[in-house]
């Protein structure tokens, strides 16, 4: 089976995060990093076509920085890699959706992964959203794979309060990958080399056939800080002060020791 | 023109689904009009549960959608749009709204919001959502003639039921050759030994742990509090601690007297599993971490520092 798994880079959530004046986001300390559900959207691939063969293409659409994530992809097993060239964050969820459909129309994947949801701006549309464009299957949450069978395949979704639901998905579809399905697997030092010398396709929305960037649907008004709410009583002092303050106040103010 | 808003009324065994009152809510504030669309409730009573919260109920009982999928739902939902043309249609930011929105943006050529903490109407509609794991909120506009926005769960002041709206069936022509999804089973996560949702103090750990043999230290605290240990989503994803220990959206909800948080960052999906606790402290290294805001109290400082001294503390 063919497998294409999207992968986006995303600014690294533990990163300080600060705005400019202008209420961008500060860049010069801004760090990169695959977005955490897309590895497990890559993990699963690997394992997918490591049991029933075939290949897996990883792709991103992003900046040069972005080009690591697939290094990354490729290093844990994917065969090749496309790089859509592209300011992410000057399109919405549709026309990513749009761009990596583009990408991918005359591939011939049985499947496209996705992460859940990207840990940035992002907001757990793109996946569906391709496979509308792609006239895909779609199913969300997936935590659970099977063996395909007579072009369909057996998903596990999470839903709420520890339910699941299986679902049998025709192929080709898209499913959106979230956490838990597996422990993706840290690249071997042969595959981090081998992945440094393979060719990326490299595609420009030209490529692809988009002389202008798709029109918005959802336009971006700006980027704030969250306005206060009530903050916790934070406890100040040596680790050992703050400690005994707390005991103090747990048995003493709240009494719920 | 008079503005209609419509939410797609979540149920499940005959049972409206509170977060549908949020919903009305959201909705309420930014309309003219309130409506609610029920897709699938053969015979039941869920039009006339939701009704109070609505001006209208708009319900497409056809049997082909029952059970749940995006596909047959989007059908009937899309062509009720069409001819309605509402200004804009919420769902939940919940598994429903995950897989059924982007499904209807597509169809629909909408823009779609996800995640929304607020929305107003402002020449279109605006919503705020919480992004980059909540350390900035991002303000957003939908520029197409319907709009779409899924809301987060808990953040939207229910409304308050009133004189009951009415209930129109619609016909649905639906064309279930072109779905390719079905529904097999329900599967339920089976529940360990000790009910943690019982107990009075629970102490979840987090990533913040590093790994598994440092996870011990969350047990100890619990042992010497005389409380259960609980853990947040990667913990378990990790396979540090079982899946009956996992707190929030996609585990179990807990409401102890008292709830320490040690390396958890406070996720939203997290906290709605814990926020309702009587007490709650938190320690995390980062004094910008989200869980300061849930918290009664707080220490900003490493874990492995404090809580050694919290258990000496507790112990003399
Ligand atoms: C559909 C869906 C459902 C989900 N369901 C759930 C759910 O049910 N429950 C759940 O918990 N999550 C759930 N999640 C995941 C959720 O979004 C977060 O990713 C998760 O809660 C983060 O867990 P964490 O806080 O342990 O880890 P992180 O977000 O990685 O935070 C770790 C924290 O530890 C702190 N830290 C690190 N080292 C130290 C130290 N030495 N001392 C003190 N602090 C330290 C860091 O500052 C950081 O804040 C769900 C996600 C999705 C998309
Ligand atoms: N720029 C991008 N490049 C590659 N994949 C992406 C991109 N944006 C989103 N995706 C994929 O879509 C998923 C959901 O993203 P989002 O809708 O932004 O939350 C991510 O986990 C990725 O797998």
């Amino acid at each position: 089976m063919r497998i294409a798994v999207c992968m986006k880079a995303v600014v690294d959530p533990q990163a300080r995060i600060e705005l400019d004046g202008d209420g961008n986001l500060r860049q010069e300390q801004l760090r990169y990093e695959v977005n955490e559900y897309d590895l497990y959207a890559v993990e699963e691939a690997i394992r997918l076509v490591d049991a029933n063969g075939g290949e897996v293409t990883v792709i991103t659409l992003g900046t040069d920085g972005a080009v690591q994530g697939l290094r990354k992809g490729l290093a844990m097993g994917a065969a090749d890699a496309i790089h859509v060239e592209c300011d992410p964050y000057a399109l919405d969820p549709h026309g990513v959706a749009l761009l990596l459909a583009a990408a991918l129309r005359d591939g011939g994947y049985d499947l496209v992964l996705t992460g859940v949801e990207s840990d940035d701006l992002g907001g757990s549309q793109v996946g569906v959203l391709l496979a509308e464009e792609l006239d895909y299957a779609a199913t969300t949450l997936v935590v659970g794979t099977s063996a395909p069978a007579d072009g369909a395949m057996q998903v596990r979704r999470e839903l709420e309060g520890g339910e699941h639901a299986s679902v049998e998905v025709q192929l080709p579809a898209v499913l959106t990958i979230q956490s838990g399905i597996n422990e993706p697997r840290y690249p071997s030092l042969k595959g981090i080399m081998a992945a440094k010398r393979k060719e990326l396709a490299e595609k420009t929305p030209a490529d692809l056939g988009f002389a202008e960037m798709p029109a918005r649907r959802v336009t971006a008004l700006g980027l704030a800080t969250p306005p206060p709410r009530e903050l916790a009583r934070m406890l100040e002092g040596s680790a050992e002060d703050m400690a005994a303050e707390l005991v103090r106040i747990l048995r003493e103010e709240e009494k719920s020791l | 023109m008079s503005r209609s808003i419509w939410f797609v009324a979540e149920h499940q065994d005959d049972q409206l689904h509170r977060g549908a009152a949020e919903l009305a809510g959201a909705a309420r504030a930014i309309g003219d009009e309130t409506v609610a669309v029920v897709c699938a409730a053969p015979g039941g009573t869920v039009p006339q549960q939701v009704a109070p919260f609505v001006d209208r109920v708009l319900v497409v009982d056809d049997p082909a959608l029952d059970p749940y999928t995006a596909g047959l739902w989007a059908q009937a939902i899309v062509a009720l749009a069409k001819a309605q043309e509402p200004a804009a249609i919420l769902l939940p930011h919940a598994p429903l709204g995950r897989d059924l929105a982007p499904v209807l943006a597509a169809r629909l050529g909408a823009g779609l919001m996800t995640d929304c903490l607020e929305l107003e109407w402002n020449e279109g509609l605006v919503g705020t959502r919480s992004v980059l794991r909540r350390k900035l909120v991002a303000r957003e506009r939908v520029a197409t003639p319907i709009a779409l926005a899924t809301c987060q769960r808990g953040a939207f002041a229910a409304a308050p039921p009133q004189e009951a709206g009415a209930i129109e069936a619609v016909a649905s022509s639906l064309d279930a050759s072109t779905v390719r999804t079905r529904f097999v089973a329900m599967e339920r996560a089976e529940v360990g030994e000790e009910n943690i949702t019982e107990a009075d103090v629970v102490v979840a750990g987090g990533r913040g742990l590093g790994d598994a043999e440092k996870f011990g230290l969350v047990q100890e605290l619990a042992d010497v509090l005389g409380g259960v240990m609980g853990a947040s989503r990667p913990v378990v994803d990790q396979g540090w601690v079982a899946h009956d220990r996992q707190i929030g959206s996609s585990g179990i909800t807990v409401r102890p007297k008292l709830y320490f948080a040690l390396g958890i960052s406070g996720a939203v999906q997290h906290v709605v599993g814990m926020r309702e606790s009587d007490v709650i402290v938190a320690i995390n290294k980062d004094p910008q971490a989200p869980i300061f805001e849930y918290a009664h109290y707080g220490i900003a400082e490493d874990l492995f520092k404090v809580v050694p001294a919290l258990i000496e503390a507790l112990k003399a």
